[in-house]
């Protein structure tokens, strides 16, 4: 397995404020697949994708995409890869068709290769119907749908999707996921930033969970699964008080609900003897929200703040 | 990048920052030659016309340095507001080229008001290969420091609010305060050796003798020509050296 970008004790202080965003980061991500970077607001991933996509100097540590150290080869880096920042908008005088094709151009694509790649990428992401439209017409979700559009189109061999799918609704997320799969299905690199992990468990090979600047956890899904303690999750709705839940493993109470994580040996047992009282029962393996919850004690939505530097 | 595909890309970025948006906006152009044609009319009507070539003069030169607030302008909100810097960084476009195709698409919006002060300029018969050189000269040099200084700026606000403070502190240091639209002659003696710290001085002295009012002496013009060569180099390494391509 090559590795497309390697972080080695990869350190960003804020020089203004002084707030530490990442701390010592270690982290392989491999090459021709895509990767999920999964936090909470202020968990350091967007700073880890800047710093990655050279546009943010690295405080100590290093950082490499495809082999070149991002400090001292950026120009070397910069053809190869292509971003759509965090709450990145298009300009807003231009149509979709318009943005992708001048992109291009920007990035030195020849007239008719523009052409046929933009023809192609807003077919693929349903744009064609508003290729002529004015961005500045469109809702949020198109424009962010026409920003993915932009650099999918082009031929950079790693991609820097910073919460692509923020603010697009059901249908919107499932054509970018889609898009996102295209890439990966043609060997290229995707680093993809979400708050979502049903669309990080969806896209991603590996997944890194970043919290307070640091990696708590990395690998692929099932992996992180079997790295938690309490790798089973059972739900159990009526009947059962959390009293007598509680021997089975931690509990918790959702929507009115017991959220019971639990070792294997005990969901089972706790599942057949909730059923044999007559309670619903819902029982499987953890998702990454629950992974999420049982490493860094917190959901993913908790906004509240952390002693822990942003 | 190749040399070919730089020139592309410089292209692209006057077309799409300046081509696209006019014709989507014709109204954007009132806004770059409104403050020149403005000065122009109030200095000759309150000169009773004496001061028209003097207008002229200074109203190029003005309309160049809007270029550099401008750019500065957009930058800033594509920066700040639209992330589009980011998106450049990472690509194989390189500051330089981002900067002189912002800059060369600003000056698709002067153009219109440019031919206004360029026709102004050729009615009153003073168009020789030597006063057409002059005017072009000054303009190019005066385009590139404007430009180099406002993306400068540009790179280091949080906000593009912070540009509406700096565009009329420049408009004023630059071109409303220097002896641009009148003689320096009119200035107090105390104040006059202020006038010479600010580069446009240099500019409009050169241009008047383009315009028909006699122009420097040979000496006085090669002082002019180095202070403004000096003063924009000055800058476009300044811009090289401390503009925030990629954050800190």
């Amino acid at each position: 397995m090559t590795s497309a970008i390697v972080a080695q004790g990869l350190s960003k202080v804020y020089p203004r404020g002084g707030v530490t965003a990442l701390s010592g980061v270690d982290l392989e991500i491999p090459a021709g697949d895509v990767f999920g970077l999964i936090g909470r607001n202020g968990a350091g991933k967007t700073t880890f994708v800047r710093v990655a996509a050279t546009q943010l100097m690295p405080s100590a540590g290093h950082l490499s995409v495809l082999g070149h150290d991002v400090a001292q080869a950026a120009d070397r880096i910069r053809p190869r890869i292509a971003a759509v920042p965090q709450e990145s908008r298009p300009l807003y005088f231009l149509t979709v068709d318009q943005l992708v094709y001048l992109y291009l151009r920007l990035r030195g694509h020849e007239r008719s290769d523009a052409r046929e790649r933009t023809d192609r990428v807003l077919a693929e992401l349903d744009l064609t119907s508003i290729a002529h439209r004015l961005v500045s017409r469109l809702s949020g979700g198109m424009r962010r749908r026409a920003m993915v559009a932009m650099v999918l189109a082009s031929d950079a061999e790693v991609l820097f999707l910073d919460e692509p799918t923020t603010g697009l609704d059901p249908i919107a997320r499932r054509e970018v996921w889609a898009a996102i799969r295209r890439a990966r299905r043609e060997r290229r690199t995707v680093l993809l930033t979400t708050h979502y992990l049903d669309e990080a468990e969806a896209l991603s090979s590996r997944v890194a969970l970043l919290d307070g600047g640091r990696v708590r956890l990395e690998g692929t899904p099932a992996e992180l699964r079997q790295r938690v303690r309490l790798p089973y999750r059972v739900t159990v709705e009526g009947v059962l008080t959390r009293g007598e839940l509680e021997p089975y493993g931690e509990v918790s109470e959702v929507n009115g609900a017991h959220l019971v994580f639990a070792r294997e040996r005990e969901a089972r047992e706790l599942a057949m003897a909730a059923l044999g009282r007559g309670a619903r029962v819902a029982m499987g393996p953890v998702s990454l929200e629950d992974i999420f919850l049982q490493v860094v004690g917190r959901r993913l939505d908790d906004e509240s703040p952390v002693e822990e530097p942003a | 990048m190749s040399e070919r595909h730089r020139l592309r890309a410089i292209l692209t970025l006057a077309y799409l920052n300046g081509v696209v948006p006019i014709r989507t906006q014709p109204l954007y152009l009132l806004n770059v030659i409104a403050s020149p044609l403005s000065f122009l009319f109030f200095v000759t009507i309150a000169s009773n016309g004496v001061l028209l070539d003097y207008a002229v003069g200074g109203g190029m030169i003005m309309m160049m340095l809007s270029v550099g607030t401008s750019l500065q302008t957009d930058i800033s909100h594509y920066k700040q507001d639209l992330k589009f810097q980011d998106v450049v960084v990472a690509s194989p476009v390189e500051a330089w080229v981002y900067v002189g195709g912002m800059a060369l698409s600003e000056l698709v919006y002067s153009l219109p008001g440019l031919a206004v002060f360029v026709f102004l300029w050729a009615i009153n018969g003073w168009v020789t290969l030597p006063a057409a050189l002059t005017l072009a000269g000054v303009l190019l040099l005066v385009w590139s420091f404007a430009s180099a200084l406002g993306f400068t700026l540009a790179t280091y606000f949080e906000d593009v609010r912070e540009t509406f403070v700096f565009s009329p502190l420049i408009s004023l240091g630059l071109s409303v305060l220097p002896p641009v639209y009148y003689p320096i002659q009119h200035l107090p003696a105390a104040v006059r050796p202020f006038a010479y710290l600010s580069p446009t001085t240099y500019a409009a002295d050169l241009m008047h003798g383009a315009v028909g009012l006699g122009g420097p002496t040979f000496t006085g013009a090669l002082i002019d020509w180095a202070v403004l060569l000096g003063f924009t180099l000055g800058l476009l390494f300044l811009a090289s050296v401390k503009a925030r391509w990629r954050e800190p």
